[in-house]
């Protein structure tokens, strides 16, 4: 709405409109009770993964050459993988893999425009799933992959989950890969460690761990917060263990796309 | 980062050499380059560093200044804590591919990577105290860096310049007075005292953690690395180190590669190893800083130039 020129045949709404408070509930964080749905403390969320195009009947002529869609708890994600293709960015060794990360506005708690974590998330994706194509094989070409945050429930989960969508987009996609890459998120809870936190779990300590599983490689470690070094060590060491049975829904997912 | 182009064989001499335990330069694998410190230079700033890790024409040079604001409250923000915004501008004279847009994906990183750091109480200072009366005013520290020189280890360079910036920061005094308004409930008003010489530090900047950027290159890996290594490099790990030795934030770059668990492993161990050296070096050149501006040199403009 512009304040200078009014639109005066019709009955104007608000010139400036604010988010409304919300007056805060206690939050029960202890965990003594267990987690509020009812999870182990080492349990993700349930997992439901697609390869293929959101509409079950489009046709992929024309459009991505591959995409996924990905739910996990309430968090969802679509991806869409566009190449190889000719690019801008051109190398002559090896192909330019670029990853873009997108809010959708309804995404998050606030409708806040959080255009600079866009840009870093995108950059920490290219750098965590890139390691697993094989960029030599496709020279001078470009690769890039869209993830779309339709919904999300805590920061660094819904990391794990964008990490996990590109890699079943990229496998469905036909691109060349040493392996596919399966991520998983940790929130440090007191002395505890505890798998896949919800935004209204999430602790001021957390990390993310992202490997592949096949090669043995840690392709992707992010820490917020401060701990000490045998609890990141421990942190890693079970972000690996949980890693290997995200993989494991990730093939099947991608088997049922074959049928 | 700059793109240098290396030829095959020199990339094949660097991985190699490290392979080895040779670096072209001659350090250890664990070595850092000389490190240069000099803090409060910048009169109009309440506090400021300038860093480099190289030597004099061949080095990263980093510059920082904090200036600290007082903000007002908005509901929605946090009610008893105040914040630190930082902001990471790498200046064309750096490299030619800064000029215009060209840097604004490196900044947007390096400012990613100094708020992961600092901004929270994962960086050690007490943010409630920044806080000058809840709900209602609190300080903001905006960290301003300009990154005048890249010649590899720019994350390193960012951090020990920021630390050095923030412990000689000094915010003016603030006076809290309740004052009864007509209606009889108590105010809180807050005066900011205009006295150069009544300013305090901020509280818990002891505990601000340092850096180490390890890049893999061939097996083994190295920190600190040069321009050339940098080219070498296929992952890098940036971890963050308090002087309690807790990890405060770890950050992997790189998209080539990635590490097995056991090199992660050792990376982090060595992570607290060199931090335990680097606190005590840091510490030295701070202290040597600080008592540098003391001296009876005039201050004209080419001190800024001839001293560093």
């Amino acid at each position: 709405m512009s304040g200078a020129v009014q639109d005066r045949r019709r009955i104007n709404g608000p010139a400036r409109s604010v988010e409304p408070i919300y007056t805060a509930t206690p939050l029960d964080t202890s965990l003594a009770k267990g987690r509020s749905d009812g999870r182990g403390l080492d349990h993700m969320r349930p997992i439901y993964a697609k390869a293929g195009p959101i509409a079950s009947t489009a046709q992929t002529t024309g459009s991505a050459s591959g995409s996924a869609f990905y739910e996990q708890g309430s968090i969802r994600i679509s991806c869409a993988v566009y190449g190889p293709r000719s690019g801008r960015k051109t190398n002559a060794r090896r192909a330019h893999f670029e990853c873009d990360f997108q809010y959708a506005p309804f995404a998050c708690n606030s409708r806040t425009h959080t255009q600079t974590d866009e840009h870093e998330i995108s950059l920490f994706l290219s750098n965590t799933v890139g390691p697993a194509i094989r960029l030599d094989s496709y020279p001078k070409s470009s690769i890039d992959a869209y993830v779309t945050v339709i919904e999300s429930d805590g920061k660094m989960a819904t990391l794990a989950a964008a990490i996990n969508c590109i890699s079943l987009a990229l496998a469905d996609a036909g691109i060349e890969m040493y392996d596919t890459v399966a991520a998983c998120s940790m929130g440090l809870r007191g002395s505890q460690w505890v798998v896949d936190c919800t935004q209204a779990e999430e602790a001021e300590c957390s990390m993310l761990v992202a490997y592949m599983p096949s090669v043995d490689e840690v392709t992707g470690v992010l820490q917020n917060g401060k701990t000490s070094l045998e609890m990141h060590e421990q942190a890693v060491q079970a972000c690996t263990n949980v890693c290997v049975r995200v993989y494991a829904v990730i093939c099947r997912a991608l088997q049922a796309s074959l049928e | 980062m700059t793109s240098l182009i290396l030829s095959p064989s020199e990339q094949d001499f660097i991985t190699r050499g490290v392979e080895k335990g040779f670096r072209a330069d001659g350090r250890g694998s664990l070595d850092r380059r000389e490190v240069t410190l000099r803090t409060n230079m910048i009169s109009q700033a309440n506090g400021s560093a300038r860093c480099r890790i190289g030597h004099l024409g061949l080095g990263t040079d980093v510059l920082v200044g904090i200036k600290a604001e007082v903000n007002t409250w908005s509901p929605g923000e946090p009610e008893s804590s105040g914040s630190i915004v930082c902001n990471v501008e790498c200046s064309p004279s750096a490299a030619q591919e800064f000029e215009g847009r060209g840097a604004e994906d490196l900044n947007v990183e390096l400012t990613q990577t100094l708020d992961r750091m600092f901004n929270g109480p994962q960086s050690g200072i007490d943010m409630s105290k920044l806080c000058i009366i809840p709900k209602q005013a609190y300080w903001v520290l905006h960290v301003d860096a300009l990154v005048l020189d890249v010649k590899g280890g720019i994350v390193d360079a960012l951090v020990w310049a920021t630390r050095a910036a923030l412990l000689s920061t000094k915010l003016p005094r603030v006076v809290v007075e309740s004052v009864a308004d007509e209606d009889g409930n108590l105010q809180c008003e807050f005066d900011v005292v205009d006295d150069a010489e009544d300013q305090v530090a901020i509280e818990g900047v002891e505990n601000l953690p340092l850096s180490v950027t390890f890049n893999q290159i061939g097996k083994c890996f190295v920190i600190d690395a040069s321009e050339q290594e940098e080219a070498v490099t296929q992952a890098s790990l940036t971890v963050a180190v308090s002087p309690q030795l807790e990890i405060c934030a770890a950050q992997k770059g790189g998209f080539l590669r990635g590490f097995p668990p056991s090199l992660l492993s050792e990376i982090m161990q060595a992570a607290r190893r060199v931090a335990r050296d680097e606190f005590a070096k840091f510490k030295e050149l701070y202290v040597a800083a600080a008592s540098y501006q003391a001296g009876d040199e005039p201050s004209t403009g080419s001190t800024f130039l001839g001293a560093f």
